[in-house]
């Protein structure tokens, strides 16, 4: 490891005017008690003005390093620090988190612990109240002007949806003025038009106000679209620090620590040409090229099927329950409707009118975006709450009548944060812990099995928290397989992991087929939609907006539109090209081309 | 038993009472006021009742709470609770004394208590349902109270349905993961105890999950400058809070009512 | 997880920091850490408290009073001093100010009780994996609470009713009363919602929660650091608090000796509320600017 920095060459008029904002020179950093340094021998420039994805694996010291960057480390987080980081000229180590953090904004992946006032205004001029500035009242109206978000400031803190609430966290970090903004992870937890909104958000900072702004970041169409240069960080040294062309002309490397090159990069690989397009419209005028003119014009996609129809024959609508099942029905929901009491006394509405029938055999994918009632169905269907109005059956039970101790024999609901299913000190004995309270027989090596299955067996006896976020899944996975469920239920289950444990938890979901009669994800996840599920349900402020294959579902743009959904890339650029089917993967999308090329 | 979808004791719910909290403040005579004043005005009438014996300034002090609390626009919730409170309070003692052979003496006695009590009380409800806890921290700040102390009135307010929320999570993981009582003995008491060590157990994730939380929190305090202590800070933050015309009005009418009430106290007193 | 010193792991840069890092000292941020998560776990668990319904038996309420586990634990494995202040302070902010029931200075009262009490409690405890000190430490934190309560509860009795020793049954049936109260607390808040669940939570925490915060876990035996930061201003405060703890006993005084001159009361009545709201409220502000300025000089 050479640890050898490159510098950036500036590609705005604002960068490197006045040379790099934050330099790090031989920087090492060991925690308290940790038997190895975390940052090792660390030296690199960020350009001024310049708009910096960190990536890496996990435990890489991503996090570590741009906690270096505001004093955090070595200020608040003790131990042992070498080197020296120098930010707009001031050395990190003599100065002080307070006094850093004027010049340096650090917004945090768990957004909702880091909002520490009751209402939005309050939150936005919290630290220039802090430290004493008499205009805190114009830095918080300015921030909140730059974000869009004038009509919140009112508000509590709590009836913010993620998006709002992690704007309100970028708010309150800008009102300082810094001329750094560090974002640890911004679109971790948010549907992809919202994720979207905030990068638009960062790059209009990043471009209109010359902050320079570092991400870490793994999702690598962001770093393509917004990114002007990626440090990718392996071990505690940055690899290297390129402009994001050439960084994504190296993909090997990138792929080699998690971050596969977006589908853009790998539709024009797989086609055999080179280039690196970094956007959809710019990989389709790559393919254009493959493809004959005039051929496959963008057609009618093939006809979304109406509210709760089977989509068992492509295209038919068919109403109804009875026909065209696909197995027997794990599920029957029947005019279910739900509402919550707001402040003024009034209900509103999250589910309305839900008829719903889930079969064996199916991977159903529930999407729509924030808010839409995705984990209040999920939480019905676990008889976790019970619907305000409608019916809903599961495996022959009653949501009504059944416990949702005795629904937990048929139905296993695997939630968002899996530190919240971890209920006791070990992974082993909390997936123990529902065979055998429930005295099922074999259940060591019901355990063992399931253990072995997820490929925990080594990590069994530690707790759950403990192990990194791709391991903390398939420990909830192994929770919910060790229930025995017909009706596996999931929240969000690739929130906040890196592709390659992504790719992971996909490809385990896969393997599980076999075991799970019916399963049920709610997610933002279009990849995880295209290549899983064989069912998409779209919801939409409480309604099923649409209901088919994932291939009816993602080449419908007014559904899409509605619902804020992205299909991946690889479909957008499908659809670009006209082609028909929409592909869902590289490999399909190659193959539609090549065939038309032929 | 067919189950039904409830509105209370739930996370929704919480946040609701928490918002009302702050709403309900709003229109009340007191939540107009400067909250050092109310205070203050809370401070002095809190001490007042200690300081006599005499029932006729007692009863018009009692009267004089009754009017905050009209003025105030306290709940009907928060003054049942109070209302009830205190008479089950009057009834156990009085059974109580005159089971070791009290006599009216006695009651008389606990009545006058009562009656100081009940001042303090309803002059407290007053004051104190009128302040968000926003109002309440400011006020806190003024009087140089730690800041800490100031800060963890609004941290409460804005941590506590993340914090239930959590609870309740766990507490439903638990109740999936675990068997259900299958007979629940008399008054079902196997339930109960069910519930008691599944509240205890969730405790160990909470504690772990929480800490978590509580790091990114103080982190983000850090780096907003909360420690740093800044000169003007306090002047700032305490900037916007004013001494009006209504809080001066309170404060006379206060005291012309006090004075009147001693005075009638001296004309017409009475005692035990 | 030893890793052989490979040549990258050779520092270029120059060691900046002294020592280990594993100092005992607290810094301040961690101190905070204490504090708000004592304050949020204590304040939770009041929180769910007040939403299970409470079962009466005629007067003495057969309830449980607090998860004692919750702040014991807190007290047992970090700083004593911290983790007692955080505590009473999330169940005044939690229940008694969010759910409208807060009870202006009584407050001040119960948050000295529980304070004394969970500190007290945490300095027994030298070994948090010791199951006789914490079951010792959970009946002490009742008992310290419950006591003190106790005794402002007879004094206000005492000041609220002129000559109450002479009003017959009055004093015995106030000591009945506390009495039985005080025998269910230790029972049901002290021992099963108290030292139980404290001897299953603490041993399994240890070594695991301290690291989150970033602290070394505490080794039996040693110091507890930030116990009593200060010995000096530390008695000071706690004698301070002690007065203010008896606020009532004081205005007690106050009133038998004005109660003695009979005659002169009623004449110098009027000036004599005024003069001791305003000494009262000058002992308050004296106990809250001691408290802040000792803040101060702690940062």
């Amino acid at each position: 490891m050479t640890g050898a920095t490159v510098q950036v060459p500036a590609t705005s008029a604002v960068e490197d005017a006045h040379g790099p904002i934050i330099t790090v020179r031989d920087l090492s950093f060991r925690y308290p008690g940790a038997a190895r340094d975390t940052l090792r021998n660390v030296t690199l420039d960020i350009p001024r003005g310049g708009f910096v994805a960190v990536v890496g694996d996990n435990g890489s010291g991503k996090t570590t390093l741009c906690k270096t960057f505001n004093g955090l480390v070595p200020h608040y987080w003790a131990g042992e620090f070498a080197g020296e980081v120098r930010v707009a000229g001031v050395d990190t180590f003599t100065s002080c988190v307070a006094e850093l953090s004027a010049t340096v904004g650090y917004v945090y992946q768990d957004f909702q612990n880091q909002l520490v006032r009751p209402t939005v205004l309050d939150e936005v001029s919290f630290a220039p109240v802090n430290f004493g500035l008499a205009d805190h009242r114009e830095r918080a109206t300015e921030a909140l002007e730059t974000l869009g978000l004038m009509d919140l400031a009112e508000k509590f803190v709590w009836q913010l949806s993620g998006g709002q609430a992690h704007l309100v966290a970028l708010a309150a970090v800008l009102a300082m003025r810094p001329q750094v903004l560090v974002v640890d992870e911004p679109v971790a937890e948010l549907d992809p038009a919202r994720a979207e909104m905030i990068y638009q958000r960062l790059a209009a900072l990043n471009t209109e106000h010359g902050i320079t702004v570092v991400t870490i970041e793994h999702h690598a169409e962001f770093i393509a679209r917004y990114a002007r240069s990626v440090l990718l960080m392996d071990d505690g040294a940055p690899t290297w620090h390129l402009p994001v062309a050439e960084a994504f002309a190296r993909s090997q490397e990138l792929e080699a620590h998690g971050i596969p090159a977006p589908q853009t990069v790998q539709a024009v690989r797989a086609l055999g040409l080179g280039g690196a397009p970094r956007t959809v419209a710019a990989a389709a005028e790559e393919l254009r090229r493959l493809v004959p003119a005039g051929s496959a014009p963008v057609g009618c996609a093939p006809a979304v099927a109406e509210t709760g129809a089977r989509p068992g024959t492509p295209g038919e609508p068919c109403a109804g329950d009875g026909r065209g099942e696909v197995g027997t029905a794990v599920v029957r929901a029947r005019g279910v409707a739900h509402a919550y009491r707001s402040v003024s006394g009034q209900l509103e509405p999250v589910l309305r009118g839900i008829d719903l029938v889930l079969a064996a055999g199916e991977r159903i994918a529930l999407v729509g975006s924030n808010g839409s009632g995705k984990t209040t169905l999920l939480r019905m269907l676990a008889g976790l709450a019970v619907p305000r109005e409608g019916r809903i059956v599961v495996d022959g039970l009653d949501t009504r009548s059944a416990s949702p101790a005795v629904l937990a024999d048929h139905v296993a609901y695997l939630l968002q944060h899996p530190q919240q299913m971890f209920l006791t000190d070990s992974v082993r004995s909390d997936v123990a812990l529902f065979p055998s309270q429930r005295k099922r027989p074999g259940t060591t090596e019901l355990v063992a099995q399931v253990l072995d299955r997820v490929r925990l067996t080594g990590l069994a006896d530690r707790d759950g928290r403990t192990l990194s976020g791709g391991q903390q899944r398939r420990g909830t996975l192994a929770i919910g397989l060790a229930m025995r469920p017909r009706l596996l239920l999931l929240d969000e289950p690739t929130s906040s992991l890196d592709s390659a444990s992504r790719d992971d938890v996909i490809g385990m979901l896969a393997d599980l087929r076999a075991h799970i009669e019916c399963a049920v994800i709610a997610t933002h996840d279009m990849h995880l939609v295209a290549e899983w599920a064989t069912r998409v349900l779209v919801l939409d402020r409480g309604r099923v907006l649409a209901d088919g294959t994932p291939r009816q579902i993602l080449s419908e743009a007014g559904v899409l539109a509605r619902a804020r959904l992205r299909p991946p890339q690889v479909t957008q650029i499908g659809q670009a090209l006209g082609l028909e089917p929409v592909p869902l993967s590289v490999a399909e999308l190659a193959a539609l081309v090549r065939g038309e090329e032929a | 038993m067919a189950r039904k979808h409830r509105d209370v004791l739930t996370v929704e719910w919480v946040k609701l009472e928490l918002i009302r909290t702050a709403y309900a403040s709003r229109g009340g005579l007191f939540a107009r006021m400067d909250p050092r004043v109310v205070v203050l005005w809370y401070l002095v009438l809190a001490i007042v009742p200690w300081l006599t014996h005499n029932i006729t300034v007692l009863a018009l002090l009692f009267a004089l709470g009754v009017v905050s609390v009209v003025l105030a626009r306290v709940g009907p919730l928060v003054l049942g609770l109070f209302v009830i409170g205190l008479g089950f309070d009057i009834v156990y003692t009085a059974v109580a004394s005159l089971f070791f052979g009290g006599g009216w003496e006695t009651l008389a006695a606990l009545g006058m208590l009562n009656l100081k009590l009940g001042a303090v009380s309803m002059f407290s409800m007053a004051a104190f349902v009128s302040l968000d806890p926003e109002k309440l921290s400011d006020a806190l700040l003024a009087f140089r109270a730690p800041k800490l102390l100031a800060f963890g009135v609004s941290y409460g307010y804005r941590m506590l349905p993340i914090l239930m929320e959590e609870f309740i999570t766990v507490f439903d993981g638990h109740r999936l993961r675990s068997a259900p009582v299958e007979r629940p003995g008399l008054f079902g008491w196997r339930v109960v105890v069910r519930v008691a060590k599944t509240a205890v157990r969730c405790f160990y994730p909470i504690f772990l999950n929480t800490a978590v939380n509580v790091r990114t929190t103080i982190e983000a305090l850090e780096t907003k400058g909360f420690t740093y202590g800044a000169p003007d800070a306090r002047a700032l933050r305490l900037g916007t809070l004013r001494v009006a015309g209504i809080d001066w009005a309170v404060c006379a009418a206060t005291a012309v009512l006090l004075t009147g009430a001693v005075l009638a106290g001296q004309a017409w007193p009475m005692f035990r | 997880m030893t890793i052989p010193s490979a040549p990258e792991d050779v520092r270029t840069g120059t060691l900046r920091t002294v020592g280990s890092g594993a100092a005992p000292e607290l810094s301040s941020a961690q101190k905070l850490m204490i504090f708000v998560l004592s304050m949020s776990l204590f304040g939770l668990s009041n929180v769910i408290l007040e939403i299970i319904p409470d079962v009466s038996v005629g007067p003495v309420e057969v309830d449980v009073s607090y998860f004692v586990f919750v702040p014991l634990t807190m007290v047992a494995l970090f700083s004593p001093f911290w983790a007692a202040l955080g505590a009473p302070l999330g169940e005044i902010v939690f229940t008694d100010l969010l759910m409208g029931d807060f009870s202006g200075l009584a407050e001040v009262e119960g948050f000295i009780q529980m304070f004394l009490a969970l500190y007290v409690a945490g300095s027994l405890i030298r070994n948090p994996r010791n199951r006789g000190q914490l079951t010792f430490a959970a009946i002490m934190v009742v008992t310290i609470d419950k006591v003190l309560s106790a005794a402002v509860d007879l004094t206000k009795v005492f000041i609220g009713v002129e000559d109450a020793e002479l009003v017959e049954g009055l004093p015995q049936s106030v000591l009945l009363l506390e009495g039985i109260g005080f025998g269910v607390d230790v029972i049901i808040s002290g021992i099963i919602f108290g030292a139980l669940p404290a001897i299953w939570l603490v041993p399994a925490l240890h070594g695991k929660i301290e690291p989150l915060l970033g602290m070394r876990p505490r080794v039996p035996g040693e110091p507890i650091p930030g116990s009593a930061p200060r010995q000096g201003w530390f008695v000071l405060v706690a004698a301070a608090l002690t007065v203010a703890s008896f606020f009532f006993a004081f205005l007690e005084a106050w009133d038998v000796e004005v109660g003695a001159v009979d005659s002169d009361f009623r004449d110098t009545y009027g000036d004599g509320f005024l003069w001791v709201s305003v000494a009262a409220l000058v002992l308050l502000l004296a106990v809250a600017l001691a408290i802040a300025r000792r803040k101060g000089k702690q940062r």
